[in-house]
């Protein structure tokens, strides 16, 4: 990952935290929001890697937790493992796989979501599992419809690079 | 040469992966116990320290960009906000106008319902008042049709025997006497009218208390027969039954319930009787709901 690279991975999800806390936050459809940000990062860890994107989910959940001024290091827990995990996912068993950005977002919305619902458990907040769950579906559904065109853009920023590199632990024997 | 242990050489490390896989779990653990460091002194200290204050100084960095961001957004929200409030207001005319017809129809029922308060205040009036029969109860029942015509005399109400009514049974309304139970069903029953050919009641006149039978008199209207000449019956007095005399034939109709007034009296040299015509208290065209006395002692 070149250094232009990780600026237009920075900017790209600067904009889209900015954009999430500032816009998306307050469209309330079926009652789910739509995750603009969960999404980029999505894309930025299936283009980049693990290590893009758990660095990507840090610094994209420091962004979100700094503007709704909430528990800081919340967010950038859940979407740093996020990163990692969709990146590792891109990196191994989702290459050049069509579908790969389609199911990484429908499963980490879930994964996202039950994990924010058990951290906020955790540190005994306000945790409505019940409507966590009612919203799953509908959340799930609002971020595939955004998942094309984010992850078009994002292929458009940034060059796609050579798969070999990234996979670091995956090894043909023969 | 096949049995000969061959020296394998060792496998190759992979420096470089391997090196590259390490760094990519140092990065994420890094990452993760950090985002725990900073959760941990947050939720610790949420309202000051260092920490906070960091975080509201990037907030005031940040603030510009999501003004920003929602100035960029503005329109789009107001064509969001007002084709949603097109269709919402679409539905809720829609629903308006489905409670409008309700609120309607409640009000045309409410209406109806008012229409017969008088008669029912009249009917229990009647039957918690001083005139109401001993040994009697009220089965109180709506009519459910009315005569049909000049021949038809009768109305139908909506209970039966099953609600102890029997033949023979004086029915009331707020105004008066209306007739009597001609037919019975389990759940509904005839009720001839007063102005029925075949009806007759004694009656007095309860000013002076002068005998007669009310019946069907010409042209359709009451008559209070029986009544010889040389008693005075003057416009205006009220007739009621005459009730039982002799326990040995008693009478149908209890003692004292209001029938009607005189409306005119007339005398003729060759009649032997007054020609009393009597106008009904009870409206017997449009009465909604009437009482059934019901004896409460069994009659031999």
């Amino acid at each position: 990952m070149t250094l232009l690279d990780g600026v237009k991975a920075a900017v790209l999800l600067f904009v889209a935290a900015v954009a999430q806390v500032s816009i998306f936050s307050q469209l309330h459809v079926f009652g789910a929001v739509p995750d603009l940000l969960l999404v980029s990062l999505v894309a930025l860890a299936l283009l980049r890697g693990s290590v893009a994107g758990a660095v990507g989910g840090f610094f994209a959940g420091l962004v979100v937790d700094t503007a709704n001024l909430g528990t800081l290091g919340l967010t950038s827990l859940v979407l740093t493992l996020a990163g990692y995990w969709i990146g590792r996912y891109g990196e191994t068993t989702g290459r050049d796989r069509a579908h790969a950005p389609f199911l990484s977002v429908a499963v980490v919305t879930v994964l996202y979501e039950l994990g924010l619902l058990v951290v906020h458990f955790v540190l005994g907040e306000s945790a409505p599992a019940g409507a966590v769950v009612r919203s799953l579906v509908p959340a799930i559904v609002l971020n595939l419809i955004l998942t094309a065109p984010l992850y078009a853009l994002a292929r458009r920023l940034l060059r796609v690079v050579d798969r070999d590199a990234l996979t670091a632990e995956v090894q043909l024997l023969g | 040469m096949l049995a000969s242990s061959v020296q394998r050489s060792k496998p190759t490390p992979y420096p470089s992966k391997a090196r590259s896989a390490l760094i990519r779990r140092t990065v994420v653990v890094v990452l993760v116990l950090v985002a725990l460091t900073l959760v941990t002194i947050s939720f610790r200290s949420p309202t000051a320290g260092a920490l906070h204050d960091v975080q509201g100084a990037g907030s005031t960095a940040l603030r510009p960009f999501q003004i920003a961001a929602t100035r960029v957004a503005q329109p789009f929200r107001d064509a969001y906000d007002y084709v949603d409030g097109l269709a919402s207001a679409k539905a809720e005319n829609k629903r308006l106008k489905l409670q409008n017809e309700e609120l309607r129809r409640d009000t045309l029922i409410a209406a109806a319902k008012l229409a017969k308060y008088p008669d029912l205040e009249k009917l229990l009036h009647f039957e918690q008042g001083p005139t109401f029969p001993n040994d009697y109860r009220a089965v109180n029942v709506g009519v459910t049709s009315y005569p049909g015509g000049p021949f038809q005399h009768t109305l139908t109400i909506s209970a039966g025997s099953s609600s102890g009514i029997r033949r023979n049974s004086p029915v009331v309304s707020g105004g008066g006497l209306v007739g009597i139970v001609s037919n019975v069903f389990p759940d509904t029953a005839i009720v001839m009218l007063l102005t029925d050919s075949q009806s007759f009641v004694a009656a007095r006149d309860l000013r002076n208390g002068v005998r007669g039978i009310v019946q069907l008199g010409a042209g359709g209207t009451l008559a209070l027969s029986q009544v010889p000449k040389q008693f005075s019956v003057k416009e205006g007095d009220e007739i009621v039954t005459d009730g039982t005399h002799s326990a040995r034939y008693p009478d149908l109709y209890p003692y004292g319930i209001p029938i009607g007034r005189v409306s005119s009296v007339g005398v003729t040299d060759t009649a032997i009787f007054l020609q009393v015509q009597v106008q009904p208290l009870a409206n017997l065209g449009s009465v909604d709901a009437v009482a059934v006395l019901v004896p409460t002692k069994q009659r031999r």
